[in-house]
């Protein structure tokens, strides 16, 4: 054996195969595209740090991720929001983060997605977990791993095949994810999560736009529908109203005594889940009284014209000229009503 | 920094061009390592390069004074600044919680109410390798066994060259920095091989441990039910797969690594899963960590010089200390006190029974140690004691309806992989990665290599730690 040799073929070998592997992926409609995961997320945080009166930082669920655009949202106020909405989470942990370890006091937008918001306080449940791992990774990460993802960031908006994100989508093309998909028969008890395909794109300030392919492919937007309906099954525990507004409500009276703008925003629903939203959580109990304890400016959807009537093609989230069209009208509203700053003459 | 992120490939790209740039003198390339391994830690977690250097000032100083004091009690102190300063840093940063934790059990237990808030400090990264290492160098000067570096410089890239700061192997000074006296330049072939043996560093932490084996492992292990057989077992023989291929990845990665400068790292693994037997068994596994408790413990401890007794003493005190030194818990104590019960019985038994090893039965003892190393696994995975009980009460089919976790193609990768990873381990036992891949055809081995770059570039491991990396 020619150890020399042996190198030059690897390297010659393994070079055609990463080729092909990207030439067949692309072939299959895949893209480069970057992953929403903590990384990103702690980039965007850090911004924070520095922002000053007129900045505005979102967070929320997924819903404050996808209808919310952020160029839109510049385009009618000259700001462009600092988007830290973290998908399948209660933004709890990550607004109490902002008011107790920052000093920022400019304006927060709050999406409040019932059934995550009113979720939960503690602190192992899922929709607490998942984002206060991304605080606690923004406090904790290292020097290496910022450097690690600098250097990454290029490969992803390069490399169709590179997709690693915190969601394991079904369609991530990563060994493990290969490995995970395989099944042979059913072993286990208990029912197993439908496919879930990722369906949106995340540009590098984590503005972030529903997929075009859920628009126009409807057994692909059923797909998504599917998920959410296993989410909502099953033995789920009931809301903790009490727990989740006082939680808040504290921070919300620390953030505006200190001349912080809050600004709650209720996002559309349709369908499944709008049916869900309005039975298990009801206006009057909870929005109302979230509202009327914490004392901030509010928008629930329903309440304008404009901000009604679209529709969403997996009930969840906007699509992405939709969720234009909203930002446009929610930021007009709010300019009219002097809740938002804007550097727009 | 990890070996497995696209970080280190650039901080070792750089620091290949500086070392072999040829305008540098050896000194200057010498000192360009030294800073390299101190970025390469800083970029963790700066401040606590301080520890670094401190260990570092402490046992050069030391090991200096050793050098040419002869008053047994001079000796004796400054041996104990040592051990105090190198054993004080491990006992403050690894143990000040446990001992607080257990500090207050027991004051409870007495009926003292007290109470103490947990320490919360933070845990150096490879403290536990870096303080073993200098105090390896401390105790061999005190033993006169050889003498101080020739120069500070030597010294300190001997306390911190990056290939095995912090997960080893624990290399003793006499290995090491004698290596760092004259220039070194890897050979051609030499900087190859270290390439490959990086290739296969890596292949084994982020395919076989992280992608193909951790995940099962975790489920099993964060699991609250009471476990079916199967699914025990698989959790079991998964966390076994992950940790050694976690482990000997990361040893390696350091040997491979360090041979692209032409330096040569020790062994630390050689196919511990194909041992017959305990004793044998530990000369395979962490093999710098086993030989450094044997020399630094076993032997001061009395070794087997003063009887049989003795021996069994000193070797459950080695184990119980080992089982200790891999993480501050009362489970890992525990698996050191198994591997000392195993390691006392083998050493009674075979004054007592006569076994010819033959060519038929070795397979089984071979088997029948692989199966009583897992046992010890679960006490090192589990969190806690409770969770350790149910999976060995289901590991021995004390729960006929233990719930069912795993699916039929979790258990059979792991089956498939431990099976593999058996008889690979026994087929190796007598053999080395080198000798087999001589044997190899060049387009077969080239083939083997690319396989493994392909599925690391396509696995993008997450980057997350080695597992050692927390002891």
């Amino acid at each position: 054996m020619s150890l020399k040799r042996s190198l030059v073929i690897a390297v010659i070998l393994s070079l055609l195969s990463i080729a092909g592997w990207e030439v067949h992926w692309r072939a299959q409609g895949y893209y480069p595209e970057l992953d929403d995961d903590k990384y990103l997320w702690a980039k965007t945080r850090a911004k924070v740090e520095d922002a000053g009166k007129n900045e505005v930082v979102i967070v929320g669920s997924s819903r404050a991720l996808f209808d919310l655009q952020l160029d839109v949202w510049e385009e009618y106020t000259g700001i462009r929001p600092i988007q830290l909405a973290s998908p399948g989470s209660t933004p709890l942990p990550i607004f109490s983060d902002l008011v107790n370890q920052t000093d920022f006091s400019g304006t927060a937008i709050v999406g409040v997605t019932p059934g995550l918001f009113f979720s939960t306080t503690y602190p192992k449940a899922p929709p607490w977990n998942r984002a206060q791992k991304r605080v606690d990774f923004y406090r904790e990460r290292t020097y290496a791993q910022r450097l690690n993802y600098a250097l990454w960031v290029p490969l992803l908006n390069t490399f169709a095949f590179l997709a690693n994100d915190e969601e394991n989508w079904v369609d991530d093309l990563n060994l493990k994810n290969f490995i995970d998909r395989i099944q042979i028969g059913e072993r286990t008890e208990g029912p197993t999560m439908p496919p879930f395909y990722r369906f949106s794109e995340i540009e590098l300030d984590r503005n972030v736009r529903m997929k075009d392919k859920v628009v126009i492919d409807t057994t692909f937007a059923n797909s998504i529908k599917k998920v959410w309906k296993f989410f909502v099954s099953g033995d789920r525990p009931p809301p903790d109203k009490e727990g989740t507004i006082s939680f808040f409500a504290k921070d919300a009276e620390k953030f505006m005594n200190r001349g912080g703008n809050l600004i709650l925003v209720r996002c559309p629903a349709d369908g499944f889940l709008l049916e869900l939203e309005t039975q298990n959580f009801p206006r009057e109990d909870f929005w109302d009284e979230l509202v009327q304890q914490t004392g901030a400016t509010a928008y629930h959807y329903s309440d304008y014209k404009v901000l009604t009537g679209f529709d969403l093609p997996e009930w969840s989230h906007l699509s992405g000229p939709d969720a234009d069209l909203f930002t446009k009208e929610l930021v007009n509203i709010m300019i009219a009503d002097q809740n938002l700053p804007t550097l727009n003459n | 920094m990890l070996f497995n992120s696209l970080g280190f490939l650039l901080f070792f790209v750089v620091v290949l061009i500086l070392y072999y740039a040829p305008i540098f003198r050896w000194k200057f390339k010498k000192g360009m390592l030294l800073v390299a391994s101190y970025v390469f830690y800083g970029l963790w977690n700066p401040p606590l390069i301080l520890l670094l250097w401190i260990s570092t000032v402490v046992d050069w100083t030391v090991g200096n004074k050793l050098a040419v004091t002869e008053d047994k009690r001079k000796r004796n102190g400054w041996l104990i600044l040592s051990l105090v300063v190198n054993l004080g840093f491990l006992g403050f940063f690894k143990y000040g919680d446990f001992l607080l934790q257990n500090f207050t059990l027991l004051a409870n237990s007495i009926g003292w109410d007290f109470e103490a808030r947990p320490i919360d400090i933070i845990l150096p990264m490879g403290i536990s390798f870096y303080t073993f290492q200098t105090m390896s160098y401390t105790l061999d000067i005190y033993y006169k066994k050889i003498k101080p570096a020739r120069s500070f410089l030597d010294f300190a890239l001997y306390v911190t060259f990056f290939p095995q700061l912090v997960a080893g192997p624990i290399v003793r000074a006499k290995e090491l920095i004698s290596q760092f006296y004259v220039l070194k330049r890897a050979t051609v072939h030499q900087f190859i091989w270290g390439m490959f043996l990086l290739t296969l560093g890596l292949f084994q932490k982020v395919i076989m441990a992280d992608t193909l084996l951790a995940d099962t492992s975790d489920t099993i292990f964060n699991s609250t039910a009471a476990l079916n057989f199967w699914d025990a077992w698989a959790g079991t023989l998964a966390f076994s797969g992950q940790i050694f291929f976690d482990f000997a990845g990361y040893s390696t990665c350091a040997i491979g690594i360090a041979l692209m400068l032409g330096i040569i790292l020790p062994h630390n693994f050689l196919y511990p899963y194909g041992a017959i037997g305990f004793s044998d068994f530990w000369r395979r596994w962490h093999i710098s960590l086993s030989t450094w408790l044997r020399d630094y413990l076993y032997i001061p401890l009395g070794g087997n010089r003063h009887g049989i007794r003795r021996m069994y003493v000193a070797l459950m005190l080695t184990m119980l200390l080992g089982g200790l030194w891999h993480g501050a818990a009362w489970t890992f104590v525990v698996w050191g006190l198994l591997h000392g019960i195993y390691l006392v019985v083998e050493k009674a038994l075979k004054h007592r029974v006569k076994i010819k090893i033959n060519s038929i039965n070795v397979i089984f003892f071979a088997f029948l140690t692989f199966t009583c190393v897992n046992f010890t696994w679960v006490f090192f995975r589990a969190g806690d004691f409770s969770t350790a009980r149910h999976m060995i009460e289901s590991m021995l089919f004390l729960n006929p309806d233990g719930q069912l976790v795993l699916g039929y193609f979790d258990l059979l990768k792991v089956f498939t992989i431990t099976t593999i990873l058996f008889f690979t381990h026994w087929y190796m036992r007598k053999r080395t990665v080198k000798m087999v891949a001589q044997s190899l055809p060049t387009w077969l081995f080239a083939t083997v290599w690319a396989i493994m770059m392909f599925l690391l570039v396509i696995a993008q491991g997450s980057g997350e730690q080695f597992i050692y990396f927390q002891f």
